[in-house]
């Protein structure tokens, strides 16, 4: 499943960067994100519950970031399985960051989101309905922390 | 399955077990809990069967004319009940179409609630028909209308551990009504529905009416129902009507059909529908 999108926030381009390079403020934006641990500077193993209706799953994560151009590019994969592997996940993900002068900064991300096993065959209309709800969240959360004025 | 089975005696005493058994549900018919427990989609720790509630069962005509349907009642039991008349008649419309006969004998309007998929073919005719959710719990009763149980994909007003105990379709004055369910095959989960009722009064007929498996919800617009009275047999105000539902619309790609097709697809089953209530196709 391929997601795209772009959001703009009130903050200079590597102030944004350093927030999404920064594990504990992205544990606290992504929805259903219960821990991030990190492994070494580019790989952290993080921990996420989703819910899809009568759905629970959790799935630890191992997040490699594959290569970075600070405070332009982030390229990153995250894989991981549900406990009992009844399910797995993979995400390529791809972030870059647009400076709009005293507007702040453009995030454009592109995603490829895969996922097997029993929540594939809750259909995948729904998981990806979900997954864009999902990532409204993370905006909101994001742009939150980026943003105290607008916050207040 | 190594869930255990609880078979309560009153509805305090399921909402008492659900509240206090982490991982418990609610089991009616059972007709989609166990394709999802055999599938492994849920792992309930305990089922609270709903079977012996007597506050369930059944449909009555209540002393102010509202119709109230019990959650335990069969969708077989409702394609059949005579109670049933005026515009209530497509509550019975709706579940005579409902999968096949061996699901109509096992599934119910409250499992059918509870699981809230959004090609369930009793949302659009509870939607269209201003129902109400009569909803139990362990902190007491509440009553939530249809516009606002369905919160999302999937999603219900009901908090973790409440229960549906009835529906309640207040009473209209009385008009043709109509359910038409677009499926690939008869059997199938809708690819989208139209639940539609003809509703006259001294400024004219309008039509109500929700379209199903579009978006999480039902869609509704009762601005445009105002908006088309009078109009039913003008094209363009029929057209009009169906790209205020279209605007809308939230629906999925999957087997049962594309997103794109089911937003074209939206104004010409309403279109179809209205036609064949009010007769314009029988010129
Ligand atoms: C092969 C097949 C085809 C189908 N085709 C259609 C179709 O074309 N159209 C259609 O509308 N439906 C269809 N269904 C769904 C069918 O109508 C189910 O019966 C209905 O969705 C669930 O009713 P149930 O009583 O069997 O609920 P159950 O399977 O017992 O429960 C379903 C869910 O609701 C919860 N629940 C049960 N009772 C309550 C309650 N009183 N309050 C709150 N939560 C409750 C359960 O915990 C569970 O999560 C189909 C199902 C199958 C298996």
């Amino acid at each position: 499943m391929k997601f795209a999108g772009a959001f703009d926030v009130k903050a200079p381009r590597p102030a944004v960067w350093e927030k999404i390079r920064d594990p504990g403020l992205m544990a606290a934006c992504i929805p259903g994100c219960d821990s991030i641990e990190k492994v070494s500077e580019t790989s952290y193993r993080a921990v996420v519950a989703v819910k899809v209706g009568p759905i629970s799953a959790r799935f630890s994560l191992v997040v490699d970031i594959v290569r970075e151009e600070p405070p332009t590019r982030l390229v990153a994969r995250a894989r991981g399985e549900e406990g009992g592997r009844a399910s797995a996940l993979s995400c390529e993900s791809l972030l870059s960051l647009t400076s709009l002068g005293e507007a702040g900064t453009r995030v454009e991300y592109e995603a490829d989101v895969d996922v097997t096993g029993r929540l594939g065959k809750f259909g995948l209309g729904i998981m990806r309905k979900k997954v864009e709800q999902l990532s409204e969240a993370f905006v909101a959360a994001f742009r939150g922390r980026l943003e105290p004025a607008a916050a207040a | 399955m190594s869930a255990f089975v609880r078979h309560p005696a009153s509805v305090e005493e399921a909402v008492g077990w659900l509240a206090s058994i982490p991982g418990a549900l609610p089991i009616s018919g059972g007709a989609s809990l166990m394709a999802m427990i055999n599938a492994r989609l849920v792992e309930p720790s305990c089922l609270v069967n709903l079977e012996r509630l007597e506050e369930l069962r059944g449909l009555s005509l209540q002393a102010d004319g509202s119709l109230r349907i019990g959650a335990m009642t069969r969708h077989r039991d409702i394609a059949g009940s005579a109670l049933l008349v005026g515009a209530h008649v497509l509550l019975r419309q709706a579940a005579a179409v409902i999968a096949n006969r061996p699901v109509r004998n096992m599934g119910t309007i409250g499992g059918a609630l509870g699981h809230a998929d959004p090609a369930a073919d009793y949302l659009g005719p509870l939607r269209c028909l201003d129902a109400e959710i009569e909803i139990a719990g362990r902190s007491g009763r509440r009553s939530v209308p249809m516009s606002q149980f369905i919160l999302g994909w999937y999603e219900t007003a009901l908090a973790p551990g409440e229960i549906v105990v009835a529906a309640r379709a207040p009473p209209l004055p009385a008009g043709a009504t109509l359910y038409r369910k677009v499926a690939r095959v008869s059997g199938d989960f809708a690819t989208i529905s139209c639940a539609l009722r003809l509703e006259e009064d001294g400024r004219g007929t309008t039509a109500r009416a929700a379209i199903g498996a579009c978006g999480p919800a039902p869609l509704r617009s009762e601005t445009a129902e105002e908006l088309l009275r009078g109009g039913l047999g003008d094209a363009e105000a029929v057209a009009r009507f169906g790209a205020a539902l279209q605007a809308h619309a939230d629906p999925i790609d999957d087997v049962r059909g594309s997103a794109d097709y089911r937003l074209k697809l939206i104004p010409r089953v309403l279109a179809s529908a209205i036609a064949e209530l009010t007769g314009a196709d029988r010129g």
